[in-house]
């Protein structure tokens, strides 16, 4: 497809391509440049331009054709021949201006911005081009006179309005220096052909009021903007993407080994750690292949269109890429399937319940006991000496990413038979209430009851076999109304009896008692019965000023106000 | 070089000389005489042709008409004036002489 373009030619209208309209417009300029000074130059140029016409509506005629090509003129130039071959046969007094003559006025350059050649808007380059340099020099010398307080960015921005763009083929060449002859354009006819007619407009560009150069000025610069900023952000997204590739295979090898890890080739080890507790040992194949593929695809795909976007290179095609879709897809469907089992293992709840009844003391403390736990069997994987007494091994309490959740609570409640007794409940979840309540059976909990000494265990085990199930152990003691109960410091995390109270001096432990209302900090009891008592008095005294000072009303005011606030502190209800 | 620059004023020459005389043969149209000469093989490019008619004609030797075209825009049609027609026999007679001054250059004068 080409653009066509109707032209009047010896008083014929003929339909032409753009590219041969350029053509044929060289041509014509260089006849015309040619007979210039001939006496009788527009005679002879309409003769030419006539036959011209001719020429060309018969070729039109002869190939059946509508619209004026190349090929056409060309063979029309060929046949009218070239302004050189004119001066070898023509001569005579009024000698016709040569063609060195000709080419020195089309030689002269103009100052246009060259958009071809450009950093910003092509300033530099085209003061290159009129002063014959290479643009570099010309580049850096506006770089230099930038740093002179910016003058040279404001110089650069008047040329930037001042100077038109090099648009057309003409203008570049005018630019360039280059005659614009035929010449120069069969030189150049494998480069695109931009319309002559663009420059007959810019013409009138050139009488434009500035505000319309000044529009086309910020247009322009929001372009070359957008330009930059899409230049550079493709780097930064090809380093971006090269990034993720490098990243991505990493990870991809990463997960190949943690898979093979799971599947037991180097240590089975990592199932007894938490979240992978959950699972049952029969799901672990499947489970473990299904989040491999989850994983595994989207990372693979992302690596893959990092490829493409860092190397411009597709590395792998449609198909492949649905396959791989199937097979992700595939994944999430089994472990899909595979969590909402095991979540369907916590639907059901059960409790166990146990009652110990222990002897009464007066005091009770109570106490946690970090040294661990262990069963023969783990004494032996961990090589510790059973027979050695003094080697204790400390659990460190805390929960890691890595540790089930392991809950115990201890209550202490107020005993309504007057007898003290210690009620463990078991509680655990299930997929139904038997296998919720087998759960719950599988905990074994550990207490030391020492005289008065209630030692308890920091952490449950489940009895082997049994997986993690929500388990939680709830202890609660029932002392009798007056009962003392000194809680360590250890405990305080296992109980909500710790808030203000303040731990005894020189020990590690607070001491509280059982009253009618539940378990009271024994310090805090008397801190309040000491400000009682001190309300009281002060009570007291205020009643007596009262009775003394009847006169001064002001005063009588603020102490029956007083009166009135120690009265709500104590209770007493105002008369 | 020299033979063509020779060849070049040798041709220049003629070529004013077979316009005018094909002129002369009636009204004849630009197009037409550059077929006359280009199957005399005289003429290389028909924009020569365009200055020299131009020339001969603000010299007084050809006049031309408008005439209409079935075809496009209307025809220069060219005819000698009768100065031309003088300056022909003037052009005639020295090309006879030329002619004869060739003969014997060529073959010398005895044969």
């Amino acid at each position: 497809m080409e653009k066509t373009i109707i032209i009047n030619i010896g008083n014929t209208i003929i339909h032409i391509e753009e590219s041969a309209y350029e053509l044929l417009k060289a041509y014509l300029n260089e006849v015309k440049q040619y007979f210039a000074n001939h006496a009788d130059d527009l005679e002879i140029v309409t003769d030419i331009e006539n036959r011209i016409a001719e020429l060309l509506t018969e070729q039109l005629e002869e190939q059946k054709k509508q619209v004026v090509d190349s090929a056409n003129v060309n063979s029309v130039i060929a046949q009218m021949g070239k302004v050189q071959d004119f001066d070898t046969v023509e001569e005579g007094e009024e000698a016709p201006v040569i063609n060195n003559n000709y080419q020195y006025q089309y030689t002269e350059k103009k100052l246009y911005r060259d958009m071809d050649d450009r950093v910003v808007a092509g300033v530099c380059a085209g003061i290159a081009h009129y002063v014959n340099a290479d643009p570099k020099w010309i580049r850096l010398a506006t770089l230099l006179i930038s740093f002179a307080g910016g003058f040279g960015l404001l110089v650069y921005a008047i040329l930037w309005i001042i100077m038109p763009k090099a648009k057309s083929r003409i203008e570049r060449m005018e630019m360039k220096g280059e005659p614009a002859n035929l010449q120069g354009f069969q030189k150049n006819l494998d480069e695109e052909l931009q319309a002559v007619k663009e420059r007959l407009g810019e013409v009138n560009k050139h009488a434009q009021p500035i505000f319309a150069r000044l529009g086309n000025f910020i247009g322009e610069f929001f372009e070359w903007l957008g330009r930059f900023i899409s230049g550079t952000g493709k780097v930064i997204f090809k380093i971006i993407a090269g990034f993720i590739v490098v990243f991505g295979v990493l990870f991809l090898i990463a997960l190949i080994i943690g898979t093979a890890a799971f599947q037991g080739f180097w240590d089975a080890s990592i199932y007894e750690y938490f979240p992978f507790s959950i699972i049952n040992e029969s799901n672990r194949g499947i489970i473990l292949f299904g989040a491999f593929v989850v994983l595994f695809v989207p990372i693979l795909a992302l690596v893959l269109f990092s490829i493409r976007v860092a190397f411009n290179k597709q590395a792998i095609n449609k198909t492949l890429s649905f396959a791989l879709l199937i097979i992700w897809l595939a994944g999430v469907a089994i472990t899909g399937y595979q969590a909402a089992k095991i979540s369907s293992e916590f639907k059901q709840h059960a409790e166990l319940t146990q009652t110990v009844d222990l002897k009464s003391f007066a005091t009770y403390t109570l106490d946690i006991d970090k040294s661990k736990y262990f069963t023969k069997e783990d004494s032996i994987a961990y090589h510790i000496d059973a027979n050695q007494k003094n080697q204790i091994v400390v659990d460190d309490l805390e929960d890691g990413p890595f540790i089930s959740p392991n809950r115990i609570h201890i209550d202490i409640n107020k005993s309504e038979t007057g007898v003290t007794r210690l009620i463990h409940k078991y509680e655990s979840q299930g997929k139904t209430f038997q296998s919720a309540l087998q759960n719950a059976q599988n905990i074994s909990y550990t207490y030391a009851s020492k005289d008065s000494a209630l030692v308890f265990s920091p952490r449950f085990q489940l009895r082997k076999g049994s997986i993690w199930r929500n388990q939680e152990v709830r202890l609660t003691l029932e002392v009798p109304v007056g009962t003392i109960v000194n809680i360590k410091e250890g405990v305080y995390r296992y109980t909500n009896y710790y808030g203000d109270c303040e731990t005894v001096k020189g020990g590690d432990y607070s001491v509280w008692i059982m009253t009618e209302d539940g378990l009271k900090c024994v310090a805090q009891l008397k801190e309040e019965a000491l400000n009682k008592k001190k309300l009281k008095e002060e009570l007291l005294d205020l009643e007596l000023q009262q009775k003394h000072n009847l006169t001064d009303t002001i005063y009588q005011d603020s102490v029956s106000n007083r009166i009135k606030e120690v009265k709500e502190e104590l209770g007493i209800a105002p008369e | 070089m020299i033979a063509e620059n020779t060849q070049t004023q040798m041709r220049k020459g003629i070529l004013e000389y077979c316009v005018l005389s094909i002129i002369s043969r009636g009204e004849i149209y630009a197009s037409d005489i550059i077929a006359e000469l280009r199957t005399a093989k005289l003429l290389v490019v028909e924009g020569t042709l365009y200055p020299l008619l131009t020339r001969l004609k603000n010299n007084g030797l050809l006049s031309y008409n408008w005439v209409e075209s079935t075809s496009g825009p209307p025809r220069k049609y060219y005819t000698l004036t009768e100065d031309g027609r003088g300056i022909l026999s003037q052009l005639d007679q020295t090309w006879q002489e030329l002619a004869y001054a060739v003969g014997i250059s060529q073959k010398g004068a005895n044969s």
